[in-house]
């Protein structure tokens, strides 16, 4: 790969794989944004924080609710407080300006530097949500009407977008993205990951702790499979309560860290016995 | 360049744009794929495709293009032709219903017939009709269509009897959601039902409360003070699976106008719609052609799509026992590791209100109907009439 001016090659604490850290390199060098998706809890907020730190950038999230409209990113404009403000006579009604808030998007394409910015859970929104604001990752600029301003992006941003699949992104949106999918981890990838956090933990509470975690994940009426975060809270834990090795599988301790649904910690607690 | 890449993409069924296409070359220009292979295939596929679930599209085109791979052989165009023989059907239509009366005796190794397929296809290379082994019309061997052997593998033809374990090659499947000029009214006034009209809903308050104003700025002397309220929706959520096996071919039409009254009666918060070939396994299908690939697991429906979803499967329940209830039943796809029958004992324990509706439902107590009896005794069955898609909403609408 040619060397880039802006290079991410992972940090101490985000262990990405080798597909994961092109897709990056991709996305920033083809100014595109950077769409992932995957299973909750592997990690895809976390990449975001990930390349701001490594690539030394200040990070903006925008957190994505069923609530958010795409206006709200770029600008709002207060006119309640505004007409409010009149009926008192407050000072600078006049000034509309005074009443224009900049949203997430708009904070990303003022800024003085290039910043990493991160739009959280995109496909909380409403379905409609990602292509009102094509124009506006297309471009990098958006129009404000009531001043009759146009914000341009200084410096690029560069964008991450995660979804957790919850629904159907427009495929004008899609087309305009650098996707990837990030893959459950692997048991060695895991195990490099959970190293990342614990560098000291004993062999034995690993390999018994994922013996179980790679079980439940493998049923297939679990409801909520955990994850990779859960496994490293569970993995924590057993570590600070200094649980005997052997008792991990036997008595399953603090199992509710890693299954959170009632229906699925009878199921767990069935099978396990079984197989232990 | 790659063109004939970028076309054999788009023949396999994958949106791969003009534009996409561009950025693609863009980022070979930069350098980016490092002259390996294994590079320009993840350049290549994070660019080009967009969803997880086309991935194996992907691989299989990709593979082809830059391997040559020789796939797995398909019934050809010849062999279809060599099967299309419709004027024998009536001559047939006497001797099959006798035949018809010995299916529940018959016990046959579904195994067997399909690898015994295989082999065949791979032999054959001439029209046969009326022979006791090859591939063709009138025999008597498992395969072929119009032939006297029950439970075989259907190559082409019409579906008479529902005997044959596969349908291999009909493209017969018709995309439900064609436009199509028709009088669906009843079944939207029915639909009509699934109605929960909630103020609750996580939106933002976007409605100007008139009278809340009025009080309010009355209340405050005169200076005006605005009140907003969230405007009131539906709060439905609806997930209809679709059964688009052979055997549900008659009542397309009817299916066809259920599944248009859901479309156009756009009141609910969420409508998904997935289908699946005579029973639900591990796997549900976007289009009715139930392609192999073009799926979503049904797993991560259940993790995606919560239990608040009220879910309307639609099928005639008409399956042999060894479908429902082998952990190798499933002749299209893969099984899971479940048999059918625990996959529907999963979906309807997931789900809180679950209604199946079977357009032709025995009616009373049909014992020799062995799967649909064992259905209706997980899932509340409706004949799917007018009146019975009333029930069924009623139903998905009480609290237990």
């Amino acid at each position: 790969m040619i060397q880039l001016q802006n290079d991410f090659q992972g940090t101490n604490e985000y262990v990405a794989s080798k597909e994961l850290l092109t897709a990056v390199n991709v996305a920033i060098t083809l100014q595109k944004p950077l769409l992932i998706k995957g299973e909750p809890g592997t990690g895809k907020t976390m990449l975001a924080e990930a390349v701001a730190k490594s690539l030394g950038k200040k990070l903006l999230v925008w957190n994505i609710k069923s609530t958010t409209k795409a206006q709200e990113g770029l600008y709002m404009y207060d006119t309640i407080q505004r007409l409010y403000d009149g009926q008192f006579g407050e000072e600078g009604v006049d000034d509309i300006a005074k009443y224009i808030k900049l949203g997430k998007l708009g904070e990303a394409f003022d800024s003085e530097e290039q910043v990493i910015l991160l739009i959280d859970e995109i496909d909380k929104a409403d379905l409609e949500f990602p292509n009102d604001l094509l124009w506006e990752l297309d471009q990098m600029e958006f129009y404000i009407h009531e001043t009759k301003r146009t914000v341009k992006a200084k410096h690029r941003p560069i964008v991450v977008i995660t979804s957790n699949a919850e629904k159907e992104l427009p495929d004008a949106f899609l087309r305009r993205c650098i996707f990837h999918y990030i893959d459950f981890p692997d048991a060695p990838l895991m195990e490099e990951i959970v190293r990342t956090h614990f560098p000291d933990v004993e062999e034995n509470v690993l390999k018994n702790a994922f013996d179980v975690f790679y079980d439940i994940r493998a049923m297939k009426d679990i409801r909520k499979k955990p994850s990779t975060s859960e496994l490293i809270d569970w993995i924590n834990v057993l570590q600070i309560s200094g649980i005997p090795v052997e008792k991990i599988k036997k008595e399953l301790p603090f199992i509710g860290v890693v299954v959170k649904k009632d229906e699925d910690l009878e199921t767990v607690k069935q099978r396990m016995a079984q197989n232990y | 360049m790659f063109t004939k890449f970028f076309y054999d993409l788009r023949e396999s069924g994958l949106k791969v744009t003009m534009s996409e296409f561009l950025t693609l070359q863009e980022a070979l220009d930069k350098g980016l794929c490092n002259s390996s292979l294994t590079d320009f295939y993840y350049l290549a596929r994070m660019i080009l495709v967009k969803s997880e679930t086309e991935f194996d599209k992907f691989d299989m085109v990709f593979e082809s293009n830059f391997k040559g791979v020789v796939m797995e052989p398909e019934v050809g165009a010849n062999m279809l032709k060599w099967l299309d023989k419709p004027e024998m059907n009536e001559l047939l239509a006497e001797t099959e219903k006798q035949w018809l009366n010995k299916v529940e005796d018959l016990k046959i190794d579904k195994d067997d017939v399909e690898e015994k397929f295989k082999q065949r296809l791979k032999d054959q290379d001439s029209e046969h009709n009326g022979g006791s082994h090859w591939i063709g019309t009138m025999g008597k061997t498992s395969f072929g269509n119009t032939g006297g052997n029950i439970g075989g593998v259907r190559v082409g033809g019409n579906t008479g009897y529902q005997s044959a374990f596969a349908v291999i090659g009909a493209k017969k499947y018709r995309d439900f959601r064609d436009d199509r000029v028709m009088d669906n009214r009843q079944f939207m006034q029915a639909l009509r039902k699934l109605r929960q009209f909630s103020t609750k809903l996580d939106i933002p308050k976007t409605e100007l409360d008139i009278n809340g104003t009025i009080d309010k700025t009355c209340n405050n002397g005169g200076m005006l003070q605005i009140v907003m309220e969230k405007p009131r929706k539906n709060a439905i959520k609806l997930l209809l699976l679709m059964d688009s096996g052979g055997t549900m071919i008659p009542y397309t039409k009817l299916i066809n106008e259920l599944f248009q009254a859901v479309y156009k009666s756009n009141h609910y918060k969420d409508v998904k719609a997935y289908y699946f070939h005579n029973c639900i396994y591990s796997k549900l299908y976007n289009t009715p052609e139930c392609e192999n690939g073009d799926w979503i697991d049904t797993e991560w429906m259940f993790r995606n799509l919560d239990s608040d979803y009220k879910v309307i499967i639609v099928g005639d329940a008409a399956m042999a026992p060894e479908e429902l209830y082998s952990d190798t039943g499933n002749y299209r796809g893969p099984n899971g590791g479940l048999p059918g029958w625990e996959w529907l004992k999963l979906v309807k324990s997931h789900y809180k209100k679950v209604v199946w509706m079977n357009p032709k439902m025995a009616p009373g107590h049909a014992p020799w109907r062995e799967a649909e009896t064992a259905i209706k005794g997980l899932i509340p069955m409706y004949h799917l009439t007018v009146g019975g898609l009333n029930e069924a909403m009623t139903k998905l609408m009480v609290n237990k």
